[in-house]
């Protein structure tokens, strides 16, 4: 249908909608916080937990990269898709995959793949591992943000999702996160934004809960405190 | 094959189909269920979400605020899209929806398409287009996935194979794989994702419905448990989403209402599992996410409604919370209303969409007694709407039969006079009160009115009127009562 003659339609429509109009009182903004009372890594912990996610809390970089080596050998991993990122970094991460004898995609080593090669190699990882944008202690939320060397099927094709979260990007509640997502420009909003809050769960046969059908049924997280 | 084809190929069928899910004990077993677990979910999440009530009126607001200048909205989603290299189209029905659809799948030379979960597709019949036309079509979630095996529609909004026991499952799958599959969940999960990765990596187009889209930034969101709707809008080279227009919401602020209702409303989570904000198609270095976005927006009647008295219908988000708190769904279950959406909010949606005349007995497929108006994230008035449906029903000539159309007139003749009802209450306790004073029921009214009889008994007239009996013993009593206060 021609563009101006459907919206011209929709504007008759929504004036006389006007006169059915449910009359409401106002209601403040930013109704509807509900944050954390407990220590924010703590808080995550728990949450992530409850949603059918494994965390632990460490105290330093160093603890973090065994516990990662840890979750490689019990998954015995041949293959891992990475994130770039300074969390990742920090931990030197790279390092231990090479020391581990992991085969490693991240996004310099996939770009330089012609596309099938590159399909197979992120089809066939055992393990993803990424760091995150935000992660939120009220409902054990991480928010992942796409962008090259963030690519989004990190965090979705792999049976295991291993991420790395320090302490400073942790926020109390969903709504924090929406405050810093207003503060970006029309062009810098992602292409792809993902809230994951759990491994990939269905309940569609007899209503019972069955994990991993689709992305990982596996999923693991980090949490790394400030020094 | 144990499970039963419910769906209906004629709308005056809602009685007989309730009657079959009624005398299914395997259904009934699955449906008692479902109040239990979706349902008491629900109610949990709200009690523990202290502000939830503050929370569902803003976003009722919003709804309402955005309806009353929808066409501002929509014309600012198009601009925000095209910004953001994406493509928008105007569908006026489904076969227009349907045919921009097949123009792009075709004029890219794709032959393969996955899809997520989308009501609106299934509104506009979307997989049969295709399918006509030599495109393979494969649903990916894992309820639409067994439903589209099974050559079955959706039983409910958010669990669409709800109809179906584990063993039904087993036997659909074990068909399709061409092996025997047991039938165990983490078994049959398993062989989906399987079979549906493989899709996946083959697929050059991916389908997706919307929940919001977001005027100011071009944005749309899905929101799901399984990982299927990112998986679609990740590996596929174009996405296609098709939206009801009445999905769009201005600001990117709004939608943090909506995120803390909705999974809350629909499985009780606080979140669900995956929640994508897309925002036009991969940008410049980045090596996943589609190459192409084009976002079809569907009207499809809702100008219509949202012109009149039932506009409220509009602001649905399709949570499917009303039908786990329907005593009547938790009966008669989805396939028995005919039409895509089921539910009380069903009941609503089809009689509008679809016709008031050919779906009549949806209005009255409700007790009223407001419970899916008590679990709704948006609160929509539905025991109201369904009323207001009614009367127009009434109003249409031609609805009522001969035997109920005499019998309103001599109730509505005889309220007018105050003789008549007198002497009517007179004739009737003096007969039929007298008669079946010992049992005070009536087991089966005469003629077309035995309808009312055929589930239940009808009560019968008192063998007294009551303004007999307080001639004779009320106002004695009362009489004596003053006395003995004075005293």
């Amino acid at each position: 249908m021609n563009r101006d003659a459907f919206l011209t339609r929709v504007r008759e429509a929504a004036a006389a909608g006007c006169a059915h109009r449910v009359h409401l009182n106002d209601i403040p903004g930013g109704v509807g916080y509900v944050g954390t009372s407990a220590e924010k890594c703590v808080a995550l912990a728990d949450e992530i937990s409850a949603v059918g996610g494994e965390a632990i809390v460490v105290e330093s970089p160093v603890a973090a990269k065994d516990a990662v080596a840890t979750l490689l050998k019990q998954y015995e991993a041949a293959s891992a898709l990475c994130w770039k990122h300074a969390v990742l970094d920090r931990l030197k991460l790279p390092e231990l995959l090479a020391d581990t004898n992991v085969a490693v995609h991240d996004h310099s080593t996939l770009a330089k793949l012609p596309s099938d090669e590159q399909r197979q190699a992120i089809l066939a990882a055992d393990v993803g591992i990424s760091s995150v944008d935000f992660a939120v202690a009220e409902t054990g939320t991480l928010a992942v943000c796409s962008k090259p060397g963030r690519e989004r099927v990190i965090s979705l094709l792999p049976r295991v999702h291993i991420a790395i979260v320090e302490e400073s990007q942790i926020v109390p509640d969903l709504f924090d996160v929406f405050e810093q997502l207003g503060k970006l420009s029309f062009d810098d909003l992602p292409s792809n934004l993902a809230f994951i809050t759990g491994p990939s769960k269905t309940g569609d046969i007899e209503l019972q809960l069955t994990t991993g059908v689709h992305g990982p049924g596996k999923w693991h997280v980090v949490i790394v405190r400030d020094a | 094959m144990s499970h039963v084809d419910y769906v209906r190929q004629e709308h005056h069928a809602f009685l007989k189909a309730s009657d079959e899910a009624l005398s299914n004990p395997a259904l009934q077993q699955i449906l008692d269920k479902l109040g239990d677990s979706l349902g008491q979910k629900n109610k949990d999440a709200w009690d523990a979400f202290e502000q939830h009530d503050l929370v569902r009126q803003r976003a009722r607001a919003i709804k309402d605020d955005t309806l009353a200048a929808l066409d501002k909205h929509l014309a600012t989603l198009e601009e925000s899209v095209t910004r953001r290299g994406g493509h928008v189209y105007w569908a006026e029905n489904g076969e227009e929806a349907s045919g921009f659809i097949l123009d792009m799948i075709q004029s890219r030379g794709a032959k393969k398409v996955v899809k997520s979960k989308s009501m609106t597709s299934e509104e506009i019949h979307l997989n049969k287009t295709l399918e006509k036309h030599q495109i393979e079509v494969v649903e990916t979630d894992f309820g639409e996935y067994i439903i589209q095996v099974a050559g079955h529609r959706p039983s409910h909004i958010v669990g669409p194979a709800l109809h179906l026991s584990k063993d039904d499952v087993a036997e659909i799958l074990s068909e399709e794989a061409g092996e025997e599959l047991p039938s165990n969940r983490e078994a049959l999960a398993a062989f989906a994702r399987r079979t549906l990765r493989s899709r996946f990596a083959e697929a050059e187009v991916g389908i997706t419905g919307v929940n919001y889209a977001i005027a100011e930034t071009g944005s749309i969101v899905l929101v799901e448990n399984e990982g299927n709707a990112r998986l679609t809008t990740s590996l596929p080279r174009i996405h296609i989403a098709v939206m009801g227009m009445e999905k769009v919401i201005p600001k990117l602020s709004d939608l943090k209402y909506f995120l803390k209702v909705l999974a809350r409303a629909a499985t009780g989570q606080k979140m669900s599992c995956y929640t994508s904000l897309i925002t036009g198609a991969r940008r410049e270095g980045e090596l996943d996410g589609p190459e192409e976005f084009h976002l079809i927006i569907l009207d499809n009647g809702r100008s219509k409604i949202l012109g009149g008295p039932l506009r409220e219908s509009l602001f649905c988000i399709r949570c499917g919370a009303c039908l786990n708190a329907c005593p009547i769904y938790r009966n008669v279950g989805g396939h028995s209303y005919g039409g895509v959406y089921a539910g009380p909010i069903g009941a609503v949606l089809t009689p509008l969409y679809d016709g008031l005349a050919d779906n009549h007995h949806l209005p009255h497929a409700s007790s009223l007694c407001g419970a899916c108006q008590t679990a709704c994230p948006v609160k929509i008035q539905i025991p109201e709407m369904l009323v207001r449906l009614r009367e127009q029903l009434h109003e249409e000539p031609g609805q009522l039969g001969r035997m109920e159309s005499l019998a309103y007139g001599l109730w509505a003749r005889s309220l007018r006079s105050s003789w008549l009802y007198g002497w009517g209450t007179w004739l009737a306790t003096r007969t039929i009160g007298r008669w079946k004073r010992r049992t005070c029921w009536l087991r089966r009214l005469p003629g077309s009115l035995h309808g009312w009889t055929k589930q239940r008994d009808f009560p019968a007239p008192a063998p007294e009127r009551f303004r007999d009996w307080w001639r004779q013993e009320g106002q004695h009593q009362t009489g004596n009562e003053e006395q003995r206060r004075e005293s």
